[in-house]
């Protein structure tokens, strides 16, 4: 019991991290879902590179066969000339980036993804077009290949503009890990220089002092107190001390090995570089996970599921009526036209682009909430997350030891462990806490760093470890000023903690002027400190220590214990001032003084408690179906203790281990679907096959991984993916990169993160914190439901853009809308309504429903093509078409004199086309009302959009409930739809290449009707949905 | 790979099959009998009222309409020309003396054009005063004499050919009817138009309006060479009528070309 876990905490915690950050310039994004084919291929390769032994034998090489080997001397280092050829020879020593996407790949794909290639096709079709009518008449006017170059046009600028946006975004990472060159102390011509660490070379002698990150691979040819932190890379969370003996087989283990990119946390040493950049074992490793190719985001999926739905809607159609007008007699070249037109009717232009922006909107409002999201698509990806597997240390707990219990007078008391304690509450009136606070606050080695006496005690940097910072900072805000009480209680000797002692000792002089005897304090391993006692100390009296409070300990002991916490036992003797006369020399080590029968004062506890606002995360992630599994390299016991005190093990229930403790049977008699909890360890996980992790995976709702090392992450990451889950990764360390590619999104460390982490997450968290992740799923679920909305109101329109072309080829009136006039709607009025739809708030609790199925949930699923084609989209086409007859009406040609008249209309010969009243028409004259007529149908199908906005709002909810002002930028959507049609009917009015005209105003509101139409239809269908739920019209209509 | 390929087309072919017709739910097409029952049901009443719907309005709209005059004349306030015979391209004649074949078409127009000038066809047309406007209040709505006569040699009355047999082709324009209440001066052989054929009171109730004419006729000398020249005709004489308008070429104004060859 009593597992020893010291870790290195918030020593200078943040200067180290500081320099980690410095490492390398890789910060780049890499291009997501471009090599998912041969991503099985590479996962086996990598799992055996993962697996493989790092060839290395330095580490067995004596000082000489080193020098030898390298070409140097260990006195006088390499020298300058020597430095320089094996520079050139084996490159500067950093991490290369990863391999990039060329820019202009990038740039090309996309310029032909999504719906370019099919308005490309619209715009080299128009060039044919033009290229026939010019074969034949070479006179024949430019409008095809205005047309043309406008598509084209329209598909270069929203390329650069998605193009921009994707930069843009790559480059908040690149400033993220903004490079600051870290510097190197070599012996280079028997000088110590300081130069760049890039410029180190295998053979350099380097120096390294605590703080320091390690700037290559080093064969350490002498340390000093060296302890360094390998987390990053093993995973091991304890700090390992370094020497220069060859003590292991395995490079990995030995300790005359320090590895590039870790940190040195206390001591000096000296070591020989051994290997560099890409070649270090941090190298490797990167170098793989940057080789494994990711997987498509769910919503590049879902879009391209979009993309190819309305690409097949056009596709069909044109190609429908191409053989419709074909038929009709129409002239191939007509028919050619009229496909172009039903294809930019069809394609939402500016759809896209949308979509990119209300997902860079949605990272922007998380990077707000500590959630830096390097990939636009993953935004929504955190949405659809199903599994979070999650770290335990610094990501569910506050990454700091904390005093979590006391037991003395035979008595457990709780202390506050939250982040910001200001004074602890329970009774401290007890004989015994004085005493036991006097060794809590002497026997530390622990000092804050001076100067901070403005900063809270939690805040303050101290120098020592963990558990000692713990307790200093506990005596700090139980006592008052620590530093105070020591220099009151001089210390005259000291024995510092040792792992073969396993105690500390000192020995002080005390405040109290008349005692004049000396006081013994020691804390230590529990079990250890009991032994050297024969008194114990309850209510401020000593007593024998006797069998049945020695029981009273060992239960006590055991409990703390079994909460996964560190606990220490405190005693004291206060030593007779008879024999240790105030000029006593106290000689450590020949240890001239009593180390038995002192007096038991009590126990104390730590561990490293979680962040208080993760327990209501737990609990949300849960009523959000999203299943919560802890990996962490810790032990068994305390990752369940911190699992259950988080909620991700829940209050009742038990794992199987629980069930036979309680029923008192073995392990394999409990009848495993009693178990809905289940802690594995990473031993068991290693022999356990797929299957078994399946059903381990499948089985158990509550699952805690401990004393796994970060590359079985990546096997837990595959298991649940195999579940059909999206699976979000959280990891700070080198190794975890795999893992974190491996998942649907990976969540890097902002702060305790390593770099070749960050570079491989999809996410980082800015503040470590589990609670943020989410409110980050938060956000990507709202995004989902707020990105059906923009497309069902982007997609409805399409439906009026292209019923015109369809009754122009069938029944023969005059084009009722122009192509340009389409393009105005789609990347003109439209743009700023869809985007503001992204605004728009929750209409129910979106953390109270199941992740969405990333097979059956679609994005644009059927009924809300549907709803939007064939509902709204037609009685919006009604409107615009009233407002369209009504024009020609109005000027003389009614709707009965306007069928078949087409051909004649259309004539450039006829100049006497004679309308309804008789009045005859030059062909320039018609073509004028002909535009009038695009503008009254623009003007319609704008009109109607407004009410179309205001419908999409919600989805279930009446309008009235969500509040029509609540999202204001809705109201500036609406707006600039109604300045852009304005600016476009009086202000370019008369520039007649745009094809619009000043249309008199009372025909701004002919349609108005029709809008109020398709607002009460659709709180129709919504009070129908809200009132029958699950029935027919509900699955029918509900989008 | 491929075997996995394989497996999936077949796949995608089951379920293709099932979804063309499901045998347990009795689903086709993905929809149950009842289901397709309910949804065409649906659409028939949603159209049916959307039908309806939209037809009321258009009616509606119509019963803002004026019988006889248009609501507004935004476009043709101005008057274009038109000119006959309807030549084959763009604006250009192309004929040869010596073949009538080349413009027997032209005659055959011209004749067809001017059938409703007729003398017994205008015989019940008022014979009105020259100079003036033919202003009228209604209801009833006459419409004034245009004897052919005033065409003179393109009359077609004397010479059934029009001119082009003799290398003197006719070229009939006419001015599009519309609201044109508009001072005008007059008189035929100048290539005036009588103020007395205005204003037009609409098709409806001044069907038996008869446009004028003016006439025009070349005289080429004979000759072997091909001869080209190019008409233009414009309207003068009011203000307010427009005769050049950037891009309707036809506003208030014509111009063709006539290449004749011997």
């Amino acid at each position: 019991m009593g597992q020893k876990t010291p870790r290195i905490y918030s020593v200078e915690l943040n200067g180290a991290k500081d320099m980690k950050q410095t490492d390398k310039g890789d910060g780049k994004d890499k291009y997501r879902g471009l090599q998912d084919n041969c991503l099985e291929l590479r996962n086996n390769q990598r799992q055996e590179h993962l697996t493989k032994e790092i060839d290395l034998d330095d580490h067995k090489l004596s000082n000489k066969e080193l020098e030898t080997k390298y070409h140097t001397n260990i006195v006088t280092g390499l020298s300058s000339t020597q430095a320089a050829e094996l520079l050139a020879r084996d490159g500067p020593n950093a991490l290369s980036p990863p391999k990039e996407t060329p820019e202009i790949i990038k740039f090309l794909k996309q310029m032909v993804g999504g719906f370019s290639i099919l308005l490309w096709a619209g715009a080299i079709l128009c060039w044919i077009a033009y290229g026939i009518q010019y074969s034949s008449d070479k006179s024949s006017s430019l409008d095809n290949v205005y047309l043309g170059t406008v598509l084209a046009l329209v598909v270069i600028l929203t390329g650069i503009f998605a193009y921009y946006q994707e930069a843009k975004s790559t480059n908040i990472m690149a400033s993220f890990s903004k490079m600051i060159p870290q510097q190197a102390l070599v012996i280079r011509d028997s000088e110590k220089k300081i130069i760049p660490a890039e410029q180190l070379v295998v053979g350099d002698i380097v120096e390294i002092k605590g703080g320091d990150q390690i700037p290559a691979d080093i064969r350490l040819l002498f340390a000093q107190g060296c302890k360094v932190d390998n987390s990053s890379l093993t995973g091991e969370s304890e700090p390992q001390s370094r020497s220069c003996e060859f003590t292991h087989d395995d490079p990995l283990e030995t300790k005359n090995i320090g590895f590039y990119s870790t940190t040195c946390l206390e001591g000096t040493a000296t070591g020989m570089v051994i290997n560099t950049g890409d070649r270090t074992i941090i190298g490797q490793i990167a170098s793989l996970a940057s080789g494994v190719g990711n997987e498509k985001t769910p919503i590049a999926i879902e879009i391209k599921h979009f993309v190819h739905i309305v690409a097949g809607v056009a596709i069909s159609i044109g190609v429908l009526f191409f053989i419709i007008a074909v038929s009709m007699k129409y002239r191939v070249l007509d028919s050619i036209i009229f496909l172009i037109g039903i294809i930019v009717a069809n394609v939402p232009e500016g759809l896209l682009a949308t979509v990119t922006v209300t997902l860079s909107l949605t990272a922007k409002r998380m990077a707000k909430k500590n959630c830096l999201v390097k990939n636009l698509e993953a935004v929504e990806t955190l949405g659809s997350t199903s599994i979070i597997c999650s770290d335990k240390t610094g990501t569910l707990t506050q990454n700091r030891m904390t005093v979590a219990h006391l037991w003395f007078d035979n008595q457990i008391f709780m202390a506050d462990t939250s982040e910001d304690q200001l004074k602890q509450t329970f009774d401290q009136s007890s004989g015994t806490w004085a005493s036991l606070s006097k060794i809590i606050a002497l026997c530390n080695r622990a000092e804050f760093r001076p100067g901070q006496e403005r900063v809270p005690i939690m805040k303050r940097v101290v120098v020592g470890d963990a558990s000692e910072t713990a307790l200093l900072k506990f005596s700090e805000v139980v006592l008052g000023d620590v530093m105070e009480i020591r220099k009151r209680n001089h210390k005259v000797a000291e024995i510092p903690f040792n792992s073969t002692n396993k105690f500390q000792l000192s020995i002080h002089k005390t405040d109290d002027p008349i005692d004049k005897r000396f006081l013994m304090v020691m804390k230590g391993a529990p079990e250890k400190v009991l032994e050297k006692c024969s008194t114990i100390m309850v209510n401020g009296q000593e007593q024998p220590l006797n069998n049945s409070t020695a029981e009273a300990f060992y239960t006590a002991y055991m409990e703390l214990g079994g909460l996964g916490e560190r606990v220490l036992g405190f005693c004291h003797l206060y030593l007779p001032a008879d024999e240790f006369p105030e000029t006593y020399s106290f000689d450590v080590d020949a240890m001239n003084f009593p180390m038995s029968d002192l007096c038991f004062v009590g126990l104390l506890s730590m561990i490293d408690p979680p962040r208080s606002t993760v327990p209501d995360a737990i609990t949300k992630c849960r009523s959000a179906g999203i299943k919560v599994i802890m990996v962490t390299g810790d032990h068994p016991i305390t990752a369940k203790a911190i699992a259950k005190s988080v909620g991700i093990i829940s209050a009742n229930s038990e794992t199987v281990e629980d069930i036979a403790k309680r029923l008192n049977i073995a392990v394999e008699q409990v009848n495993k679907q009693d178990a809905k909890a289940a802690v594995v360890t990473g031993m068991e996980l290693k022999d356990m096959s797929e299957d078994q992790l399946d059903e381990v995976l499948t089985s158990y709702p509550e699952i805690v991984f401990a004393r796994t090392s970060p590359q079985q992450k990546l096997i837990i990451v595959e298991g649940c993916q195999r579940q059909d889950a999206v699976v979000a990764v959280t990891g700070d360390g080198v190794n975890d990169s795999p893992a974190l590619k491996k998942a649907d999104i990976g969540i890097a460390m902002g702060i305790a993160g390593s770099d070749a982490a960050k570079n491989a997450a999809d996410m980082v968290l800015l503040d470590d914190n589990f609670a943020s992740i989410v409110t980050g799923v938060e956000e990507g679920r709202l995004i989902f439901d707020n990105l059906k909305k923009t497309i069902a109101y982007t997609l409805t329109k399409n439906i009026a853009e292209l019923c015109p072309f369809l009754i122009y080829i069938i029944v023969g009136v005059p084009l009722p809308l122009g192509t340009i006039t389409i393009l105005f709607i789609d990347l003109g009025t439209d743009i700023v309504p869809s985007i503001a739809l992204a605004y728009e708030k929750a209409e129910s609790d979106i953390m109270n429903r199941k992740p969405r199925h990333k097979k059956e949930d679609r994005l644009v699923n059927k009924p809300l093509a549907v709803y939007s084609y064939l509902h709204i989209g037609i009685m919006q086409s009604l409107g615009a078409f009233l407002v369209y007859f009504t024009v020609y009406a109005q000027e003389g040609f009614r709707p009965s004199t306007l069928i078949n008249l087409r051909v004649e209309w259309e004539k450039d010969s006829v100049n006497n086309l004679e309308d309804s009243y008789g009045q005859e028409w030059t062909r320039y004259q018609r073509k004028y009302l002909e535009w009038t007529g695009y503008t009254a149908f623009f003007i319609g199908i704008m009109v109607q959009q407004i009410a179309d906005l205001i419908i999409r709002k919600t989805r279930r909810n009446s309008i009235f409930q969500q509040g029509l002002f609540r999202n204001k930028v809705i109201w500036v959507g609406i707006a600039s739809q109604i300045i852009i049609a304005l600016i476009l009917s009086y202000g370019l009015g008369s520039i007649t290449a745009l094809n619009f005209t000043m249309l008199r105003p009372q025909y701004w509101f002919v349609a108005v009707p029709h809008a109020i139409l398709i607002w009460v239809y659709d709180e129709v269908r919504k009070l129908f949905i809200r009132l029958y739920p699950g029935s027919w019209w509900d699955k029918n209509m509900y989008y | 790979m491929t075997k996995k390929d394989k497996k999936s087309f077949h796949q995608s072919l089951a379920e293709w099959k099932l979804f063309l017709y499901n045998p347990t739910t009795g689903a086709f097409l993905g929809r149950t009998a009842k289901s397709w029952g309910l949804i065409l049901l649906f659409y028939l009443v949603f159209y049916g009222f959307l039908a309806a719907l939209f037809t009321f309005t258009m009616w509606v709209m119509l019963q803002t309409l004026n019988d006889e005059v248009p609501k507004y004349r935004d476009q043709i306030s101005s008057p274009g020309l038109t000119v006959f015979p309807k030549p084959v391209t763009a604006l250009e004649y192309s004929f040869s003396v010596s073949e009538p074949e080349s413009y027997k078409g032209y005659i055959e127009d011209l004749k067809k054009f001017l059938t409703p000038y007729a003398s017994e066809a205008q015989k019940n047309l008022k014979v009105c005063t020259d100079g003036a406007l033919s202003e009228q209040k209604g209801p009833v709505y006459e419409a004034c004499q245009f004897p052919l006569n005033l065409l003179e040699a393109c009359s077609g009355e004397n010479d059934p050919e029009f001119g082009y047999s003799q290398g003197h082709p006719c070229i009939l324009v006419k001015m599009n009817r519309g609201e044109n209440t508009t001072t005008l001066l007059a008189y035929p052989p100048e290539g005036n138009i009588d103020l007395k054929y205005f204003p037009y009171y609409g098709k409806k109730l001044h069907a038996s309006y008869l446009q004028p004419l003016v006439a025009v006729q070349l005289n080429y000398t004979a000759s072997s060479t091909p001869k080209e020249v190019t008409v233009e005709c414009k309207i003068v004489g009011s203000k307010n009528l427009k005769n050049y308008d950037d891009r309707d070429k036809f506003l208030g104004r014509v111009a063709f070309k006539i290449t004749m060859r011997a």
